[in-house]
């Protein structure tokens, strides 16, 4: 099916301040990573093209500020998401902790129409850090946090130093083409349903 | 032409230019054809004419412009034009220290063939001492300045208008009328100003009557203007020439000239408002953009304080023939209208970036230390702290005196205090904030690992002092002691109030104004007096930030109601676009320099507390046809408002929402309710 209409893809990233939202958002769209970024006030949103399986998206990525005080924003950016990105830092345990709030607090306030299968996805960000000497939160342990979830995808990344970005927010993609379909069935002349649909098995668990 | 009756008019010299002018001065009227016939050699009739009809663009009688007003009737519809006398060569001249308006000025307030479509209501005034005069407010909110009758006829006026429109009297307001009061439920429901028990009428004008029913008043009123236009009639010459485009730019500029004056002068403005409140909104500021984004002089002779002079200036940057397009589309009642009020909108231009837009009064030099010295007397009191506040709020402070002057402007200083008391509180200070620094630092690692709300905040505050304005020297580099400071005194705030704590955004407050003081004592103290204010913005509920939401959706919906309709329409009434200009008083939105001066304008709490609300309309205002032509969602918006950052003029930004925190008058108080942060409770020091 031909790119007749690109289609929006909104992901939103969430978790605790510090943890590295805004600099994975930024390598991945810009390939950049700077020391200077500041720390991000309401919200704010990167967008990039994508192509999968011959359709063109956009992928519209949302950054919000990381205090849980502002959570009750959210009301207003987490509408009409596709997917959330839950991100951690893995030198620090209590963002590690906080993942399950956030995953709730997403829940309630985008109330998705399918919360069961609302795709997330869990980064487990910073681990260049001290050469991963500083680290607190094992990989065994996020897996299985991302398990008793439902099988999250989950990754560990560097936004500092790009590693697994990529592949990170292909996956993120992946997902939010997953729960895309059901909004598919509203463009009028979309007859392609059915190959559509057909992505939704292609996980992307790495 | 008539004598003066019962007015002595002789020390006018208008009027007296008026009589040598004599009435038919048809040479001299270049902008009108229709000097003495009834019947005009295009079809329109002359129905009522009236000389000495005069406009006060000021309080001074030499500057008084006499003109003759005259209805026009033209197939079913009616015009109403006021054009001034040519001044004699003879005047200005021996008129003591002020001088007469040129010619160009007068020629601003020409009004050219207003349908009276447009015209919203007409307000009577009667003073038993001195002239009559009327003022009109058109559909869009625009008022023309007062018209005195210098001959009397006020009452012939408005029983010749009564002919030819539909003409009623405000239930409210014996000495209000209103005109083609039309009662179209969909209109009805797109003003939420409507006037009250207004009496139905069919649209006098055939031409937009089929329109009325679909389009909003203001909207349908444009449109059989731009209608007319489209036709052949053209009751003056200059209208003539933009015969050919949608509709005559050149009247609404003149329109919104007019406006401006009508409020400079105060009588104006008070009955203007008054009438807003039943009539519909002011739109002037983006009427005045796009006069900014036709006119290419910039000032000619720049003239320091005195307003009125600098006013005349403003008006010498005005001509007549700005481009003008509608984009008038198809879609919702709401879009519509938006468009053809968004035809008074602002194109981006390097040039009208850095000249004011409105008629908001002119900035001045930051305040210096000699000026300074003058507020002070021999023991440091402020005398007159109101004067004070004025003059920083019209210009600001010098960075030298802003470690001396800010105390006063947040409050820690009392602007009564003696050196010698504010040396003392000083003194009192300093050692209560090592006191309470203490309480943190005396916790022992030991201690903080059984202590997790202490481990999270400070974690959250060094995460965000490494990441605030390095990039300024003052905290740029490696291992920076201001960057601890800024630590420190967060950590510390977060003790002196441990219910509130440390939120995201106030390292932004903080940073400006450890910079400016130099001393961490000091600097904790003056943050702890700005967090009076703006604490509630980082209240757990998030009450402060929603209610300061909730007053802005008020006042762009009182002060840009096509914008505030747009946004209704797309859904993004939650403002929510604007919160990081809220939160951190647009810390994020201008260098480093001007959010000092900006903040120190705010401070002052010179024309309301809120004034950063008005810089939110002003912002909002100047890129509505932006907004609405682009039709952006509430994505869109946030992306665009977000990268405005550092894109915003600061002085002119300053004007217009000074202009319209003016316009909004009394109405601020129903936008905004009390305890809206960062009002103060009601024993607050800076109020008066």
């Amino acid at each position: 099916m031909s790119a007749r209409r690109r289609m929006l893809l909104k992901v939103i990233i969430l978790g605790d301040s510090g943890v590295g939202k805004t600099s994975l958002m930024n390598q991945y769209v810009n390939r950049k990573f700077s020391n200077q970024y500041k720390a991000t006030i309401g919200a704010d949103f990167l967008t990039k093209e994508i192509q999968f399986e011959d359709r063109l998206f956009t992928l519209q990525i949302w950054d919000t500020a990381g205090q849980e005080r502002f959570q009750s924003l959210g009301v207003a950016f987490y509408r009409g998401a596709d997917c959330c990105v839950l991100v951690y830092d893995v030198n620090v345990m209590k963002s590690f902790d906080n993942l399950n709030n956030w995953r709730e607090e997403f829940l309630i306030q985008a109330s998705p129409s399918d919360p069961e299968n609302f795709p997330f996805v869990v980064l487990g960000n910073k681990v260049d850090v001290d050469g991963g000497n500083s680290r607190v939160v094992s990989e065994k342990k996020a897996r299985a946090w991302c398990a008793s979830k439902g099988n999250i995808p989950y990754f560990e990344t560097s936004a500092k130093e790009g590693f697994n970005v990529e592949a990170a927010f292909e996956c993120i993609a992946k997902n939010a083409l997953k729960n895309e379909p059901d909004e598919e069935i509203y463009l009028p002349d979309t007859i392609d349903v059915a190959g559509g649909r057909q992505q939704r098995s292609s996980g992307c668990e790495c | 032409m008539q004598e003066a009756e019962l007015h002595d008019l002789s020390d006018d010299p208008d009027y007296v230019a008026s009589q040598q002018q004599g009435s038919g001065g048809s040479e001299n009227q270049k902008c009108t054809r229709k000097s003495n016939g009834p019947t005009e050699p295009n079809g329109s009739e002359v129905v009522y004419s009236k000389d000495n009809v005069a406009i006060h663009p000021t309080q001074y009688a030499s500057e008084r412009i006499s003109g003759r007003l005259q209805l026009i009737k033209r197939d079913l519809s009616l015009f109403m034009t006021w054009i001034p006398y040519k001044q004699s060569a003879s005047y200005g001249v021996g008129q003591g220290s002020r001088v007469k308006l040129p010619e160009k000025d007068r020629n601003l307030y020409t009004i050219r063939a207003v349908p009276l479509t447009d015209v919203r209501s007409i307000r009577r005034h009667t003073p038993t001492l001195g002239w009559q005069y009327i003022i009109m407010v058109l559909t869009s909110g625009l008022a023309f300045p007062p018209l005195y009758f210098y001959n009397g006829g006020v009452r012939e006026f408005l029983a010749t208008l009564k002919q030819h429109v539909f003409l009623v009297r405000s239930a409210d307001d014996a000495n209000v009328f209103l005109v083609n009061d039309l009662q179209d439920p969909l209109q009805r429901s797109l003003s939420s100003l409507e006037l009250p028990r207004a009496v139905p009428v069919a649209n006098v004008a055939s031409s937009s009557s089929s329109l009325a029913s679909v389009h909003s008043d203001d909207n349908s009123n444009q449109r059989s203007n731009a209608d007319y236009h489209d036709s052949s009639f053209s009751p003056t010459e200059s209208v003539g020439r933009h015969r050919q485009k949608v509709r005559d730019p050149a009247r609404d500029l003149s329109i919104q000239v007019l406006e401006k004056f009508s409020l400079v002068t105060k009588f104006a403005r008070e009955t203007t408002s008054h009438l807003l409140r039943e009539s519909q909104i002011f739109d002037n500021i983006g009427g005045y953009e796009k006069q900014q984004q036709v006119h290419s002089s910039p000032v000619k002779n720049q003239v320091g304080g005195d307003p009125v002079s600098q006013e005349l200036q403003d008006k010498n940057q005005i001509i007549s023939d700005p481009l003008e397009k509608i984009a008038c589309r198809n879609g919702k009642l709401c879009e519509a209208a938006a468009t053809l009020v968004g035809t008074f909108e602002l194109i981006d231009s390097k040039e009208a970036e850095q000249q004011s837009l409105v008629w908001g009064k002119p900035r001045l030099p930051p305040l210096g230390h000699e000026e300074w010295a003058t507020f002070l007397d021999e023991e440091g009191r402020i005398v007159d702290s109101k004067a004070l506040r004025k003059r920083i709020f019209y210009g600001g402070v010098e960075h030298g005196l802003r470690k001396e002057v800010w105390k006063f402007l947040l409050g820690y200083n009392e602007f009564h205090s003696t050196y010698a008391e504010r040396e003392f509180l000083e003194t009192m200070k300093r050692s209560e904030y090592e006191t309470i620094k203490h309480q943190w630092q005396s916790i022992s690692p030991a201690q903080a690992r059984r202590f997790a709300k202490f481990k999270e905040r400070k974690s959250l505050i060094e995460k965000d002092v490494v990441r605030t304005d390095r990039s300024i020297p003052f905290y740029d580099g490696d291992e920076n002691p201001n960057v601890g400071l800024l630590r420190d005194i967060l950590l510390t705030f977060s003790f002196y109030n441990f219910d509130l704590g440390y939120c995201q955004g106030m390292s932004d407050l903080l940073s400006p104004i450890l910079f400016v003081m130099e001393d961490e004592s000091e600097a904790f103290w003056c943050f702890v007096s700005l967090m009076e204010r703006l604490g509630p913005n980082f209240n757990r509920d998030q009450n402060g930030m929603h209610s300061q939401l909730l007053a802005l959706s008020k006042l762009v919906e009182f002060l840009d109601s096509p914008l505030h309709c747009y946004l209704r329409q797309a859904d993004c009434l939650n403002f929510f676009f604007c919160f990081r200009w809220i939160l951190i008083q647009f810390k994020r939105e201008f260098v480093y320099e001007k959010t000092m001066r900006l903040w120190e304008v705010l401070w002052t709490h010179y024309l309301s507390e809120h004034f950063h609300l008005y810089m939110c309309v002003a912002i909002l205002k100047k890129h509505r046809k932006k907004i609405i032509e682009e039709r952006m969602d509430f994505d869109t918006l946030l992306k665009f408002i977000n990268e405005l950052s550092c894109h915003i003029t600061l002085e002119a930004t300053l004007k217009d929402a000074e202009a319209l925190c003016i316009i909004a008058g009394e109405n601020k108080a129903a936008c905004i309710p009390p305890g809206t942060p960062p009002s103060l409770p009601v024993e607050g020091g800076l109020l008066e």
